[in-house]
């Protein structure tokens, strides 16, 4: 055996299917690790829960088997999921109430730290089934958070809306907080809200609504519904001006089943998915004067308030209109003409 | 003279014609002579037929015009007047040169505006093809809509483009030597707009002096010859009438514009300042002025054709018209010539103030306020204590969260087919017929459209022009309807089970018969 004499390799030159193959393949490959570990990208989803104690105790008399802890753990498991799609997701969970909104998770009272398990906790509370920390800490936290909402709950004025219009409007600081501070560390983000919505919408809500909603298209952030009561008209126009999902329920057991079917994916996966149809949204204005919805009315050029009948003087800012009514047409002699 | 039925624009005596002597006519569609003492023309020439007109050049003692035929044919005439031969023939160069582009093929050029208009514009021709080709309107019918707007179009257009004046103009006149000691000045018409367009002054003098005290020659010659038009503007001799155009742009009446070159502070002299700086801000100075000069005129320009003889003489400060009165016209005129609104300070635009009475209105949106689900107190008392005690014995029970038979009935709703999913299927018509009968179903849409057009407007109908039409358009419809709607349907319904997609064509021809129809009868019983 002749070691000392280093082997020759004989240069092999690759075929042109060689290396298209071997383009092909490393491309793949880039495209599976751009689809698996996005590292420069973080996912935020913040769950916008409805937890109105009036409509909940109502509903728990009239359905016992669907109450709000079932509706708790339901969110908890889109949570759970959306956390353990990839590293880079996270999750904040509000709790919109009639008095006030609530941040559930992350919370500034619990002393944990972001889900490290540092050894500081005492307690394992229902983390024996081994499951990843940082699922059972939000869980934990989440858990906590509401029951301490919920124990607070006190009913001093008479308003029994669900101050939804200020969750939203929280949600969006949230994360532009997070997109400012992330955006120094060169990260982007994309985020997207989902409002889980049980109570009536509120009158006057109305003008925050709007703001929240186009606020959140300004700053493409995405507002889906999951809706299990009554259809909510604003909730529609902000997922039809935003780009997101509306679903009304017809079962709300199934509740997590919908949330992980429909909701889950982000917007980049949505197209790829067949999904329920966007609903037609009702964007016809109501006028003043007796809040109908009109298709056809007069408007007032001065103030731009509208309604569905004329009247010489607009009520809102007094201007005097006039009208040119079709004129009066004499009726004329006909000439006959003379047939010669 | 036989009698002319044309008009005459110009008539000149003593122009010879092959040796003949004669005058010369020029009409309002061709150019006639005929020999002197003859009532008849020998020559006449339409404006359509001459290709172009040429001259003799200025040395020569012949004062000659020519003019040169499509067909290769050319009739020179030769000016024969003693006193007023070069006027004559000036005059009569530039009556034709006015006069010949607008004669120039203008048969042809309808034809061509319609070849061009259809090469244009796709969707035109498949219209064209559509209802012409296959005679549902008449060729005529179809062009005697378009013809008229594209006509004001092209118009519009025209006038809108206006040439504007080359910075450069002065210094691309380009005196040359004229091997002895002296400049000649090539000056163009052009040449000669552009500085009457800048300046407006020289204009003036122009108008004042020419033809009564120089000739135009000797007038640019002194142009060219005072200092007001060299750079160094060494006033000297009253003699020079440009003197006065040099003093008036000193006086600034002129328009500055701040940070192009001027600025408040400079304009102060500075006393310590050496000669040779003076003289360069003094180039600069007069750089900047022609400058100005120019975009003044650029903004003038717009409304020129109307104000030039006012503007003229208000701008300028030695019109012979009575100064007195004429500074605070002049001065409102000059300050709208030079006011930018972009180049002012913002003011803000003039707003009244809105005064609502009710502007609560606008808080409430679309939202009826319909009557809530009324909750008793009892009833909110009661559901809030059943959540509290709920809520205190809450434990997150994550592993019975769903039921497979809950899970089955919701995937199924959300399968294709399912409950949540039943408005997708109703988009996708698009998707279930092919694009090239949506394309047709365009072009019919098109074809139809453009007939109903015409059958609509014939309505109210007032004329009887306007009532044959309407009967015509109404056969005009049903023709269409027989020839090409009715075979698209049934060519759909044969291949494609589905979707009546020619339903809303159908109603749209019906609604026109209906309401021929009905003016039919109302006719009638008027009749009656």
């Amino acid at each position: 055996m002749d070691a000392t004499k280093p082997k020759r390799r004989r240069k092999r030159h690759h075929t042109a299917t060689e290396i298209d193959e071997q383009l092909f393949v490393s491309h793949f490959i880039n495209l599976q690790l751009h689809f698996v570990i996005n590292k420069d990208e973080l996912n935020l989803l913040v769950i916008v829960m409805d937890v109105n104690p009036i409509w909940w105790g109502q509903q728990a008399q009239r359905e016992p088997e669907f109450t709000l802890s079932k509706c708790l753990d339901a969110v908890m498991v889109m949570g759970n999921s959306h956390m353990a799609m990839t590293t880079t997701n996270r999750l904040a969970v509000i709790s919109s109430h009639f008095q006030d909104s609530h941040f559930l998770y992350p919370c500034k009272n619990w002393t944990g730290g972001d889900g490290a398990w540092d050894g500081t906790m005492d307690e394992a509370p229902y983390c024996g089934d081994g499951k990843y920390e940082l699922l059972s800490v939000a869980n934990n936290v989440v858990a906590e958070e509401m029951k301490r909402v919920m124990s607070t709950t006190e009913m001093k004025g008479n308003s029994t809306d669900t101050l939804l219009a200020g969750s939203l409007a929280k949600a969006l600081c949230c994360i532009l907080l997070k997109i400012v501070t992330f955006f120094s560390a060169g990260q982007e983000m994309k985020s997207r809200i989902l409002v889980i919505k049980t109570a009536e919408d509120c009158a006057r809500q109305y003008m925050n609504f709007m703001n929240v909603i186009f606020a959140a298209q300004k700053q493409n952030i995405l507002i889906d519904a999951c809706v299990l009561d009554s259809d909510s008209g604003l909730l529609q126009q902000a997922c039809d001006i935003t780009g997101g999902l509306y679903l009304k329920i017809p079962q709300k057991i199934a509740l997590a089943q919908y949330l992980l079917w429909v909701f889950l994916p982000d917007l980049e996966q949505r197209p790829q998915l067949v999904l329920p149809p966007p609903v037609h949204v009702d964007y016809r204005a109501a006028c003043f004067c007796h809040r109908n919805l009109i298709e056809i009315g007069y408007v007032c050029s001065v103030c731009l308030s509208i309604f569905c009948n004329f009247s010489p003087i607009c009520t809102t800012c007094e201007t005097a209109f006039k009208i040119q009514l079709p004129q009066m047409m004499k009726s004329k002699k006909k000439k006959l003409k003379q047939s010669i | 003279m036989a009698s002319l039925s044309e008009e005459v624009l110009l008539v000149l005596k003593k122009v010879r014609q092959r040796k003949q002597d004669g005058t010369l006519y020029l009409m309002a569609e061709r150019i006639a002579w005929g020999p002197e003492g003859k009532d008849r023309f020998t020559v006449s020439h339409l404006y359509s037929d001459i290709r172009c007109q040429k001259i003799s050049p200025d040395g020569k003692a012949k004062i000659q015009l020519q003019l040169v035929l499509h067909t290769g044919e050319s009739s020179t005439f030769h000016f024969s007047n003693d006193s007023s031969a070069l006027t004559d023939r000036e005059a009569a160069k530039d009556l034709l040169q006015q006069l010949l582009p607008k004669f120039k093929k203008k048969a042809n050029k309808e034809l061509e505006e319609k070849n061009r208009m259809l090469q244009e514009d796709p969707v035109l021709f498949q219209l064209y093809k559509d209802l012409v080709v296959s005679q549902v309107i008449s060729a005529e019918e179809f062009w005697a809509n378009r013809m008229s707007t594209t006509n004001t179009e092209n118009t519009l257009s025209d006038k809108k483009q206006d040439v504007g004046i080359s910075a450069a103009f002065l210094a691309d006149i380009r005196p040359q030597t004229d091997g002895c000691n002296g400049l000649r000045y090539n000056l163009t018409p052009d040449i000669i707009e552009s500085i009457f367009r800048t300046y407006p002054a020289v204009q003036q003098k122009y108008g004042e002096n020419v033809p009564h005290n120089l000739t135009e020659k000797e007038f640019w010659t002194r142009f060219f010859q005072s200092h007001y038009f060299h750079r160094d503007r060494i006033s000297t001799g009253a003699l020079d009438i440009f003197s006065e155009c040099a003093k008036q742009d000193e006086k600034g009446q002129v328009p500055s514009y701040e940070g192009y070159g001027f600025s408040a502070a400079a304009s102060t002299s500075n006393p310590n300042r050496t000669g040779k700086e003076n003289s360069n801000s003094a180039i600069i100075k007069r750089f900047n002025h022609h400058s100005a000069m120019i975009l003044a005129a650029g903004s003038r320009r717009g409304d020129a054709p109307n104000d030039q003889a006012s503007e003229t003489s208000s701008t300028d400060g030695n019109s012979r018209d009575s100064d007195l009165f004429q500074p605070p016209i002049k001065k409102v005129k000059l300050q709208e010539a030079i006011d930018y609104l972009d180049l002012q300070r913002e003011d803000g635009p003039k707003t009244v103030a809105l005064n609502l009475k009710k502007s609560d209105r606008y808080a409430h949106g679309p939202v009826p306020l319909e009557s809530q689900k009324y909750t008793t107190s009892q009833d909110i008392i009661n559901s809030i204590t059943c959540i509290r005690h709920e809520m205190a014995n809450y434990v997150p029970n994550l592993a019975q969260v769903l039921t497979s038979s809950a899970v089955s009935s919701a995937i199924a709703a959300l399968s294709p087919g399912g409950v949540l999913m039943q408005t997708g299927t109703q988009q996708a018509i698009n998707q279930m017929v092919p694009s090239e009968v949506q394309g047709e179903l365009k072009h019919l849409y098109i074809a139809a459209g453009e007939l109903l057009r015409h059958f609509w407007t014939c309505f109210p109908v007032n004329s009887p022009f306007l009532e044959e039409k309407v009967v015509k358009m109404r056969s005009n419809l049903e023709r269409f309807q027989m020839t090409k709607l009715r075979p698209f349907q049934e060519k759909v319904q044969r291949q494609y089970l589905s979707a009546n997609i020619t339903g809303h064509l159908e109603e749209m021809l019906q609604t026109a018969y209906n309401k021929l129809h009905a003016w039919q009868t109302r006719r009638m019983m008027r009749k009656i």
